[in-house]
């Protein structure tokens, strides 16, 4: 038991008594920093209306380091590949332990509603949004309805 | 989804919170929380930037990343500051939290009461509570010792001469005058019974049953020489332990170079303060970090913890690590290896397994079918990898 700092039984607590709003975290049964994830798609993006999964661990050094994330549901995103990797930077180098699972959902949710072709990590969905945004906006909303709803 | 009955969730002991109506009460309850560790500060200390935080927070965090948790500013170890205000006014604070908790709730039911704290309750939350804060701290500063039952006493004691009232207050009080510190009492969370001075620290650490005390030996250890180990240090604290104590500089511990020293310069610093010298370098660096942080951070309080006790807190966080990395292997191999548990175990996956034979064969015909209709063997054999 001592094994889960506070920290994370803290944040779980609130995380389920109180979710922001279009997001929901339940860690798994077994593993307690293991999250099931959902993510609505925010109003008017291309994502509205779809619901994504997302699998969030947060690993041992946590907070020092920060939470691993991807995406379970397939999404045609300039900053989100095909193995559900996500280019963010908090995620990454600016990462910092003041921040919590909470922050890094509502940074997930904010990003699907502003995508950043030049900072890309599926490079063809970057340059197919840089070149013909309302073709790329036209997809992302297609396999939208396809695979989160 | 309801994880509310989850036994690891049902061990917290989260002290409530100020109700919406009292924004700037909560402004304050969240102004003496540590941004990492989201607790109240446990040996506050400052960075370059103005920013606090507990010791050995920053201390870890400073070690994966040189800037500040909160604005992202440049930070250095060697700009932490002890910050003995923020000791205090957290303290304190920590102290008269329930008194104005009680004096913040909204008024209770019962009429003839309720009548009387309206019009009480109402100053309570902007000059009542004023005038009772110094009040209420300077009792706190001077009885820091006392146990939170007595405390409760004292509160009660103010919350009547502001009221003027409350036969049923009067009540609780006789109730709780009757219990002194060495009598038990069932924990509110687990119902272990334990003597009531205890069951704060009993909570705070998650509930453990209640023979803690052999815990810092007996917890976890699978390598058998380094639970020996660790064991050693621990007998030897009651009589060579103390004297090797007061041999201990109390003096900032400065880091190595953990990417220069051998195992030897790790090996030394580590028998310096008599903790085990056993295990390969990563374990020694790992060992040596956090007695680091843990020294270092226990200098920058006032309440400091004896060196047993920051050994037992170390010998607690190795362990609860490796537990969590092996945890899962093991309790697989400790199931597997008896007949009973193999069996055990078919029988609690039968349906993972039928779902997963079902899928092969499913996957077989679908190939066999493939093959058979377009026989292009070599896609089929990257497959099956």
């Amino acid at each position: 038991m001592s094994g889960l700092p506070k920290r994370i039984l803290k944040e779980t607590e609130r995380l389920m008594a109180d979710s922001p709003p279009g997001i929901s975290a339940a860690p798994k049964d077994d593993n307690l920093r293991h999250f099931d994830v959902t993510v609505a798609g925010p109003e008017s993006s291309p994502y509205e209306g779809g619901v994504f999964k997302l699998e969030l661990f947060l690993p041992e050094e946590y907070p020092m380091n920060p939470p691993k994330v991807r995406f379970l549901t397939k999404i045609y995103h300039p900053n989100i590949d095909k193995l559900g990797r996500i280019c963010l930077d908090i995620l990454k180098d600016k990462w910092s332990p003041a921040l919590q699972i909470r922050t890094v959902l509502l940074s997930i949710q904010a990003l699907l509603g502003a995508p950043n072709p030049d900072d890309p990590l599926a490079n063809d969905v970057a340059q197919n949004w840089k070149e013909n945004q309302s073709a790329a906006i036209a997809q992302a909303r297609e396999w939208t309805r396809q695979y989160a709803q | 989804m309801d994880m509310s009955n989850h036994p690891l969730l049902s061990s917290m002991d989260e002290p409530p919170p100020f109700p919406p109506s009292h924004p700037h009460l909560r402004r304050l309850d969240r102004s003496v929380v540590c941004q990492i560790c989201k607790e109240p500060f446990q040996a506050p200390v400052s960075i370059g930037c103005g920013h606090s935080f507990c010791s050995s927070c920053i201390r870890s965090s400073l070690d994966v990343m040189k800037k500040c948790p909160s604005c992202n500013e440049p930070a250095l170890e060697g700009q932490i500051r002890r910050n003995r205000a923020l000791e205090e006014i957290t303290d304190s604070w920590e102290e008269s939290r329930p008194i104005i908790y009680e004096l913040a709730q909204p008024p209770p039911t019962k009429k003839r009461r309720a009548s009387i704290q309206e019009s009480n309750s109402k100053p309570s939350s902007s000059s009542g509570t004023k005038r009772l804060k110094p009040n209420s701290s300077r009792e706190g500063s001077g009885s820091r010792s006392q146990s939170p039952i007595k405390s409760r006493r004292s509160d009660d004691g103010d919350h009547n001469s502001l009221n003027g009232n409350g036969e049923m207050e009067d009540e609780e009080d006789d109730e709780v005058q009757e219990l002194t510190e060495n009598d038990e009492a069932p924990c509110p969370i687990c119902q272990a019974t334990l003597p009531i001075s205890s069951i704060p620290l009993h909570i705070e650490k998650g509930c453990p049953p209640p023979k803690t005390k052999t815990n810092g030996n007996g917890v976890g250890g699978r390598k058998g020489n380094q639970k020996a180990d660790w064991k050693k240090v621990f007998s030897g604290q009651g009589l060579g332990g103390k004297s090797k104590d007061k041999e201990v500089e109390m003096k900032r511990i400065t880091k190595p170079n953990y990417s220069l020293a051998t195992p030897a310069d790790l090996r030394s610093i580590l028998s310096e303060y008599s903790l085990p010298t056993t295990g390969d370098k990563p374990t020694l660096i790992a060992r040596v970090q956090e007695w680091i942080i843990l020294f270092n951070s226990n200098l920058d309080t006032s309440h400091r913890s004896s060196l047993s006790a920051l050994r037992a807190k170390l010998s607690d966080s190795e362990n609860s690590k490796k537990r969590d990395k092996e945890k899962g292997k093991d309790e697989m191999v400790n199931q597997l290896g008896s007949k009973d548990g193999l069996q055990k175990y078919a029988k609690e996956k039968k349906g993972e397994f039928e779902r997963l034979r079902k899928e092969i064969i499913e996957r077989d015909r679908k190939r066999r079918e493939q093959e058979e209709g377009k026989g292009r063997g070599r896609d089929n054999a990257i497959e099956v990898e």
